[in-house]
């Protein structure tokens, strides 16, 4: 420790280089694309409660895919590029490249996605092709900007590796998505649309969002936690296990090799157990022994990836119903166990944590020092939370039920529990962002931050 | 922690920052390494919890606004200093026992 009363050095003190990057540490950015993404959840809740129907519907008619893409462009990957612009520069101790590509991200994507979402429903490919060139644009500035970024850090660990990677794979994700609109428009190459759609599909679902959750959790988990990772050799393993597993997936999936596209299912599984026994040792060293709710349920997401991923490998399996089928075991059931079960419990359990954070972060960040500031924590209301959350994976049982039954009475049901747990996770959100126009006045210090020290007393 | 009659101020003043992720102040974070004041003359070293903390600029202009507040205040200087890191061994008991360790 240097002697008490010596300067900060510049490398000592946390400050951002540039304007730009300042005001992208202040979390404006990453907020902009918080709050779109909760327009898109309430958007695609709607859609869904308007027509649970869908869902026991085969997964390439056109009402589905646009149901699917207003949740996962709308929603999740929204989510995602905004968690990413704030995270990336924490987790990798370096600033945003240019904070402007991000703006220009973010505006793209927020007038690409409902072109998409609109054309789709009725398969007017062309629109769809032209708001997906939007979207396009704005991702790869997106994954250029990731890059850059990840570049001027020296951090080259699972972590790092996860970012560049994820980034990588969702360029690649939409750009055969407008491949497989204009393929269908113009027939450039003899392959199969449902081949290509799944191929797109498991470039979103494990290249971008499973490569994030793999390397990003291992970062988050122990900050939040004040836990360790001892051994960094099972998330390699499970980063890498997956990568592979996805690399023999997509040749596989497109000229349907029933072979390696088993391979690459069990691939990707054991990627994830390797992760999962990685994050529970980190778990172990934890010092806060209680979760906050946020983390729990990101944490309970990884039952229903798991269970997504034995689904996965079912269906590859020679006797099962690969098809487009309706009703039993089939790749809606698949779907909905590793969108609603796993991925949504993880993405809406970090934002319990992210949104809260940047929202402090602009808000009462400048008045530390000044006056008394709330922890980031109390901006949530804890019922809202954990009722919100909570009914938001209950819903996953009906939701399967539904699909599996073809009954239209548990898809409604599942529909409704999840618009209930959805709108008040959405007043749980609403409430933190409100902050940001109306501030708490004065909050009163916690017991943790009222002055208990006297002159007389000694540690 | 040393508590003087002449460092009190500055912890006190030190006890109302906050570490907004864990709600606990800095000093039951244990994030203040060191206290001195001579005549009006404070310095402190601190450090955060990582040094990719991204409220870092926060806590750390927070403690120069608040110990410039001081009514004795004539000078402050604040180091920020990751060696040692921050462990969470570094808590405060009180800290500890507000996080359920």
């Amino acid at each position: 420790m240097p002697e008490p009363g010596s300067h900060p050095s510049p490398a000592a003190a946390p400050r951002p280089a540039s304007k730009q990057s300042w005001l992208a540490a202040q979390g404006r950015l990453p907020l902009a694309f918080m709050g779109l993404a909760l327009i898109w959840l309430l958007v695609a809740t709607t859609l869904l409660v308007a027509h649970p129907g869908l869902l026991g519907m085969p997964h390439a008619a056109p009402p589905v895919i646009a149901l699917t893409h207003s949740w996962m462009l709308g929603f999740f990957v929204t989510v995602a590029c905004g968690a990413v612009y704030q995270l990336v520069p924490v987790a990798l101790t370096t600033t945003l490249w240019k904070e402007n590509l991000g703006w220009w991200h973010f505006w793209l994507h927020a007038v690409g996605v409902p072109g998409m979402v609109f054309f789709f429903q009725s398969y007017q490919l062309k629109w769809v092709a032209l708001f997906a060139t939007a979207v396009i644009l704005g991702v790869l500035l997106f994954t250029v900007n990731t890059w850059v970024t990840v570049g001027r850090s020296t951090r080259r660990d699972v972590v790092a590796w996860a970012i560049i990677l994820a980034a990588g794979w969702l360029c690649l994700a939409v750009l055969a998505g407008l491949f497989l609109a204009l393929n269908r428009l113009f027939t450039w190459v003899p392959v199969a649309p449902l081949a290509l759609l799944r191929m797109h599909a498991h470039l979103g679902l494990i290249g971008f969002f499973l490569a994030l959750l793999q390397g990003v959790a291992f970062q988050l988990i122990p900050m939040f936690t004040m836990g360790e990772v001892r051994d960094w050799g099972p998330a390699k393993a499970g980063l890498w296990f997956s990568q592979a597993g996805l690399v023999a997936l997509v040749p596989a999936l497109i000229w349907q090799w029933a072979v390696l596209t088993y391979l690459g299912a069990v691939a990707v599984t054991i990627g994830l157990v390797f992760s999962g026994y990685g994050l529970q040792q980190s778990l172990t060293t934890r010092k806060k022994r209680k979760l906050d709710p946020g983390i729990a349920v990101f944490l309970r997401g990884g039952i229903g990836i798991y269970a997504a991923a034995l689904a996965g490998i079912a269906l590859t399996l020679p006797d099962s119903t690969r098809s487009t089928a309706v009703g039993g075991f089939n790749p809606m059931i698949y779907a909905l166990l590793g969108i609603l079960g796993g991925l949504m419990p993880c993405i809406a359990g970090m934002m319990c944590k992210v949104v809260p954070f940047l929202t402090w972060m602009r808000v009462y960040g400048p008045l530390v020092g000044r006056r008394p500031t709330p922890p980031a924590h109390s901006l949530t209301h804890p019922r809202l939370e954990y009722w919100g959350l909570g009914l938001q994976q209950f819903a996953v049982l009906p939701l399967l039920v539904g699909a599996w039954w073809s009954s239209q009475l548990w898809l409604h049901l599942g529909a409704w529990l999840l618009a209930v747990g959805v709108v008040l996770f959405l007043a749980d959100m609403v409430g933190v962002m409100k902050h940001l126009w109306l501030p708490a006045t004065a909050p009163a210090p916690g017991p943790a931050l009222k002055p208990k020290l006297t002159a007389s007393q000694t540690k | 922690m040393n508590v003087t009659p002449e460092t009190a101020a500055v912890w006190d003043a030190l006890k109302t920052i906050p570490d907004p992720e864990f709600g606990l102040n800095i000093v039951d974070m244990g994030l203040i390494y060191s206290v001195e004041n001579q005549d009006g003359n404070i310095a402190v070293t601190m450090t955060l919890t990582t040094e990719n903390c991204p409220s870092g600029e926060w806590i750390y202009e927070g403690v120069k606004t608040a110990l410039n507040a001081l009514p004795e205040a004539r000078n402050v200087e604040v180091t920020m200093t990751f060696d040692p890191h921050w462990t969470p061994d570094m808590l405060s008991e009180d800290g500890k026992r507000q996080l359920g360790m």
